[in-house]
Order: C-alpha cells, then sequence, then structure tokens
C-alpha cells in the first residue's frame, strides 16, 4: 500500500516538475514554488534523522558495551554539548561558534590533510611505467603537476623562436585533451542522469524505497 | 617567535597534533579525537539543519507569512521519522518519494540544457571562424576527435573491431590523458591543504611570521 | 658494491614514514625561508577578475559560499579576495552557504574583510545562511531570494534587509560567484545559468576545477580559479598577496619532491623487472 502511494507520488510530481519548465503561467509557477518549499523542509528532517541514527548508533555500542564504546562517548557528548550550546547561547557567537572555530574546523581540515602524505606515498609505490596507457597517464600528470606551480614557468627552453615551457604545455592540456576527455564523461553522465530521473518517474527505478 | 596564549588556539593545535599523531600509527590519542570531531560535526549540523529547516524554512514562514501549504512540508518531513520503526518504515519512503521525484523532474530539462545540448554545441565548432588563430583551430579540432572518440570508446553496445577498435583506442588514451590532469591536479589539492595545517601552527599558534 | 637486485629490494622496502617525513619538511621548509617565486596569471583567472571589475558600484554580487573546513585552505584564500575585491569597489554582496558546515566559515571570512574596509552589515553586504537542499535552493533563488530564505543567519527577516529592498531574484543579481568544494558549480551552472541565463563564475578546488574547463570553453561559466594557484593568481591580480601568495613556495617544493617520488618508484620497479628477467635466464 506505502509502496504504490509512493510510486504514485513519484509519477505525478516528477512529471509535473518536468513540464512546469515549458510552462511559464502563474499559476504553475505557484505550485513549483511551494513544492520546492516543501522539499526544503522534508530535507532538513531527513538530515535530522540522519544525525538520530548516528546517535542510535553510538548509544547501541555504549549500551553493548562494545570495543571502543568509550570512544562512542566521547562522540556523544561532543554532539550533546553543542546542542546545548546552542539551545543556551544561541548560535551567532559565544561557545556553539567557538567550539566550531577552535574544535571542528581545526580537525576537520586535519583530517583532510593527512591525504596529502598519502597521495606521495600512493604515487611512489602505484605510479609505475607498465604500458603506454600508463605512461601516458603519468607523463600528463607530471606535466600537469609541475606546470600548476610556478616552477613550470621557469621550465622554458627555445625552440626555433618559439618559447615552449612546462606551465604552456600543462595549460594547453588541461584547455584542449583534458576538456575533450572530461567532455565525453560529462555528456554520458548527464545523458545517465536523465535516464535514471526518466526510470524513477515512470516506476521503473525503485531502489531508493528500499527492499520490498 | 610569540606563541599564541588564546586558549582556543592551543586546543586547536593539540587537536591538529592529535590528528597528525595517526602518521606515526593507529592510537588511543587520534581515536578520541576522531570521534570527538563526529560529535561535535554532527551537534553542528543537528543545529544548523534544524535551524534553517525547521524554524526558518516552516515555522516562520508559517506564522509571520500564513503560508499553510508549508504544513504539508511539516507533516512530510515528520513521515520521514516513521523509518526509524520497523512496522511503519514503509511510510516513511512517501516523503523520499516527494523528494526523489521532484528532484528528478526538475533535474532533466536543466541537465539536459547545460550537460548534454550545450556540451554538443561546444565540441561542434568552425576551428577557421573569423578571430581564431592557429593554437585556437588546433585546440578546437583536438576537442572535436577527442569528444568523438572518447563518446566511441563509452559505445558498449558496437563490437570492438575495425574502425571503432582503432577510434576506441585513441578516446581511452583522452581518458587517461585526461585522469592524468585529474592526479596532477589532485595532488596540488592535498598539498594545500597540508600547507593550511602547518601555516595554522607556525602563524597562529607558534607565531613564526608567515 | 650494490646489486639492481638489492636497490630494488631496498627502494620496494622504504618505510612510508620516511616518505612522510620528506613530505613535511618540504612543505614546512618554504615556510619558514619564503621564496618569491613568480606567478604568471591564466587567462581563466584573468577573465574571473575582469568579471568582477566589470561590475558597477552598486552592483549586487551573489557569493555562495559552497565548503567545509575540509577545503577552507584552498578556498578561503578566494572567498577573501572576491569579498576584498567587492568591497574595495563597493560592490553590495549577498552571500549563502549550500553546506551546513559553511556558516562558521562565512562568518569569520565576511566579519574580517567587512572591518578591513569599514563596510555595514544589512547595506553593503548581508549573509543568508544555510538552506537545506542544494539543487532545490538554486531554483527557488531565481524566483525570490526573500521566499528562499525568509530570514538571514542572524534571524533577521530578509523583508527588512535594506540590500534586499530592490534585489528579490538572479534577475536583480549582475553576477553569481560560486565558491566550492564539490560539483556545485557545475550543478550552479545547470539551474541559475542554463535555466535563468544568471552570469557566473566559480572559485573551485583544484580536484574539481579540471571539470569546470569544459563549461569555460562553452562560455557556461565565464571565469574560474583553479586550486591555490587560481588563488595566488587572483591575489597577484588585486595586488593584495595573501595566503595564496605564501603557499606557492611549499607547493612548488612538494610537486617537485612527489615527481622525484614517482621516478624513484620507477627505478626501483625497473631495477627489479630487470633481475627478475636475469633471473630467469
Amino acid at each position: 500500500m506505502s509502496r504504490t502511494a509512493a510510486i504514485i507520488i513519484a509519477f505525478v510530481l516528477g512529471l509535473f516538475m518536468m513540464i512546469q519548465f515549458f510552462i511559464p503561467h502563474p499559476a504553475v509557477t505557484g505550485i513549483y514554488n511551494t513544492l520546492l518549499d516543501i522539499k526544503q523542509i522534508v530535507l532538513g528532517c531527513a538530515f535530522i534523522l540522519g544525525v538520530l541514527s548516528l546517535i542510535r548508533f553510538h548509544a547501541g555500542r555504549i549500551r553493548q558495551k562494545q570495543a571502543g564504546g568509550w570512544y562512542s562517548s566521547a562522540a556523544l557528548l561532543g554532539l550533546a554539548v553543542m546542542v546545548v550550546m546552542a539551545l543556551v547561547w544561541g548560535t551567532e557567537d559565544g561557545p556553539y561558534r567557538w567550539m566550531f572555530n577552535n574544535v571542528q574546523a581545526p580537525m576537520q581540515a586535519t583530517m583532510f590533510s593527512l591525504l596529502a602524505f598519502f597521495v606521495a606515498s600512493a604515487a611512489y609505490r602505484a605510479f609505475r611505467v607498465r604500458n603506454l596507457d600508463a605512461s601516458v597517464l603519468l607523463a600528463v600528470g607530471v606535466v600537469v603537476m609541475l606546470g600548476r606551480v610556478t616552477l613550470g614557468t621557469l621550465l622554458s627552453w627555445d625552440i626555433g623562436g618559439q618559447t615552449l615551457s612546462l606551465a604552456g604545455a600543462s595549460e594547453w592540456i588541461l584547455h584542449s585533451v583534458n576538456v575533450a576527455a572530461k567532455r565525453g564523461i560529462l555528456i554520458g553522465v548527464g545523458l545517465g542522469m536523465i535516464a535514471t530521473a526518466l526510470r524513477i518517474i515512470i516506476g521503473l527505478e525503485r531502489t531508493y524505497l528500499g527492499r520490498d | 617567535m610569540h606563541i599564541s596564549s588564546d586558549i582556543g588556539i592551543w586546543i586547536a593545535a593539540l587537536g591538529t597534533i592529535a590528528i597528525f599523531s595517526f602518521l606515526y600509527r593507529e592510537n588511543p590519542v587520534f581515536r578520541f579525537a576522531e570521534h570527538l570531531l563526529v560529535g561535535v560535526s554532527a551537534g553542528y549540523y543537528l543545529v544548523q539543519y534544524a535551524h534553517s529547516g525547521l524554524i526558518k524554512k516552516f515555522w516562520y514562514p508559517l506564522t509571520a507569512g500564513g503560508n499553510y501549504w508549508l504544513v504539508f512540508g511539516a507533516l512530510l518531513g515528520a513521515m520521514m521519522f516513521l523509518k526509524l520503526n520497523r512496522k511503519t518504515r514503509g511510510w516513511g519512503n512517501i516523503p523520499v518519494a516527494f523528494y526523489v521525484a521532484t528532484g528528478a523532474g526538475y533535474l532533466i530539462p536543466s541537465v539536459m540544457k547545460s550537460m548534454v545540448l550545450l556540451q554538443v554545441g561546444g565540441t561542434i565548432r568552425n576551428p577557421f571562424a573569423a578571430g581564431n588563430s592557429a593554437g585556437d583551430a588546433i585546440t578546437t579540432i583536438v576537442i572535436f576527435v577527442g569528444v568523438i572518440c572518447t563518446l566511441v570508446y563509452f559505445y558498449f553496445s558496437a563490437r570492438r573491431t575495425g574502425v571503432v577498435k582503432h577510434v576506441s583506442r585513441v578516446g581511452m588514451l583522452f581518458l587517461l590523458a585526461g585522469f592524468g590532469a585529474t592526479f596532477g591536479y589532485t595532488v596540488m589539492g592535498r598539498i594545500t591543504l597540508l600547507i593550511g595545517r602547518f601555516q595554522f601552527l607556525l602563524r597562529d599558534w607558534l607565531g613564526v611570521g608567515i | 658494491m650494490f646489486s639492481a637486485q638489492s636497490i630494488a629490494e631496498k627502494l620496494a622496502a622504504l618505510d612510508r614514514r620516511i616518505i612522510f617525513l620528506l613530505v613535511g619538511i618540504v612543505v614546512l621548509i618554504p615556510l619558514l625561508v619564503p621564496l618569491d617565486l613568480p606567478v604568471v596569471v591564466s587567462r581563466e583567472t584573468r577573465d574571473f577578475h575582469d568579471e568582477i571589475e566589470a561590475l558597477s558600484d552598486s552592483a549586487v554580487l551573489m557569493l555562495a559560499i559552497d565548503y567545509e573546513p575540509d577545503t577552507m585552505a584552498e578556498l578561503d584564500p578566494m572567498t577573501l579576495g572576491v569579498l576584498r575585491h567587492c568591497f574595495r569597489k563597493g560592490v553590495r554582496v549577498v552571500a549563502l552557504s549550500l553546506y551546513a558546515g559553511a556558516p562558521g566559515i562565512a562568518q569569520r571570512l565576511l566579519e574580517k574583510a567587512a572591518g578591513e574596509y569599514g563596510r555595514a552589515y544589512g547595506e553593503d553586504y548581508i549573509y543568508l545562511g544555510y538552506n537545506p537542499d542544494w539543487s532545490g535552493t538554486m531554483l527557488r533563488l531565481g524566483e525570490s531570494i526573500k521566499a528562499t530564505y525568509p530570514k538571514d543567519q542572524w534571524g533577521t527577516p530578509s523583508v527588512d534587509l535594506p540590500l534586499l529592498k530592490n534585489v528579490d531574484s538572479y534577475d536583480d543579481v549582475d553576477l553569481l560567484v560560486c565558491i566550492n568544494g564539490s560539483k556545485y558549480a557545475e550543478f550552479w551552472a545547470a539551474y541559475a545559468q542554463a535555466r535563468y541565463g544568471q552570469r557566473m563564475v566559480s572559485g573551485n578546488t583544484a580536484v574539481m576545477s579540471v571539470f569546470i574547463y569544459q563549461y569555460y570553453n562553452t562560455g557556461q561559466i565565464s571565469g574560474f580559479l583553479g586550486g591555490i594557484r587560481g588563488a595566488a593568481e587572483y591575489e597577484k591580480m588585486l595586488g593584495l598577496p595573501a595566503d595564496g601568495t605564501i603557499a606557492m613556495g611549499s607547493q612548488s617544493c612538494a610537486h617537485v619532491l612527489i615527481v622525484l617520488l614517482i621516478i624513484a618508484g620507477n627505478v626501483g620497479y625497473l631495477l627489479a623487472r630487470r633481475a627478475k628477467r636475469k633471473g630467469s635466464i
């Protein structure tokens, strides 16, 4: 019953949102705007549901006394502290903002900065000139890497009155070969997105509803 | 060198070092910092979602602007929480269908225009148009040939023999060159993130003048 | 004497922490001893700069600050550059975010740049805050900014903000600038540019900027900044060298190190292959 209702809603609303693009009538635009406003509220609730699922996961780990439960306590404590701070002192200034600036932002930034070390290690261990394909990838990667920093500008040669530089080669690759490859992918991705959207609207694609 | 006396900077610096400690090996200090980050971030996001989704987008327009249609939004949003219970989980799919289908509907015309039609238009250009230099002409031809070859590479319905085999091979080389460019830029991005952390530790925490 | 095989084995067994240490050193030293390296401005950065420069004094610029702390090292210099450029010229800024983690960053940068140029909140700039549903928001802004964001980040009703008195959709916005660490620039191009004809430029992380060249090629995105190099080029055009410029020394050294690591890795691989072939004969 609920599944059938969901498929009917998907068909009606999906079709409407698609055709409204071609009907600039105030009544149609009004419904379109209201649906967009409602969608934003629904998504806000979906995100809250996501955080609640996270709380359930960590609470479960503590309750079941699993290994690492102590760390889950730290996660839940951090979450509770942020919510209480926002409720008591507001979000503009005060402890909520202070926690963001001094705890969340630096640690989140550091977590992602670790990738700099791992990308260097991966480049050392995995980038091998095994065949022509790997060599093309490697050569372009090196040209772009050196060409996009100031060093690429300094590495230049005069050949037959023309100045060739790594920066120039990198620039040309990015504006031509890179555009061709990425555009080929993009057109495929675009058509794939449209095909998936149509399958959702006509009810052929139901994986977003979960299992029966 | 003027080491900071700000407690906030010190906490940020210690948190940064705790995360960096993972580079030596996984350790309890890193795991604590990791979980604290997850909790604090989730708390920050929860407040933002509730504030923007429920107060700014629902309660205020409803009470101050009299937009009663938004009650449907709140009802649908509330139905989302039915997913937490195994028995009522199916009804939680109604708001999911609403969200997915409306997005799918308005995606079609916009994506068709931006990611397909305009991209095809940008590929089929006259390389010898007025004002084009020799370099522009070469670039236009390279883009045209590259896009065609790449699309042929992705056309799996045709057997890879004869001309198709050679064209798709060229397409693959274009793709590999494209991935090489992505790799070069990825290295750049990751190193920048590290520079940002070092700048913080040196300038904001230790007070080294950079 | 070292044999080819022993060198190959040594290279293969290199502890990754030695590589980590090398990366740390080459990034750290140029920050302590700055290198004065030239920055050549690319055409996409020049176009990005010129689009903002061409705005009139009272123009309205919509600034989407769409990133979280993970990419702020790359994108903060761009956002600050745009804000300083606008505030210096007198361009009015309508800032907003489609990432929940962005408000804390946006607040800090807006306050810093506005303080430097003595700009007033409400008149010269506003921050509408975060809104859930990025794609719906991009479309809804084309119909009504005030309905999309009924209140600003601080709870002031949008209708009471002086800057929004005569501004309520893309029709009233002269330029959209999207600073993002994801695919959002592509979707701003699909929803704001392709559907509403909104002129736009973007600032992107290095990883994402390789996907922006095709939009620049079609003219959908009129100019863009790619990674920290783009930020450094923009700072040069503004005549305001800051974090982007400072980073270029470390950036150059780290890239050279990674190229050397790739070469060393391949030397080890080729020596091992040769030793294997000799062994099999």
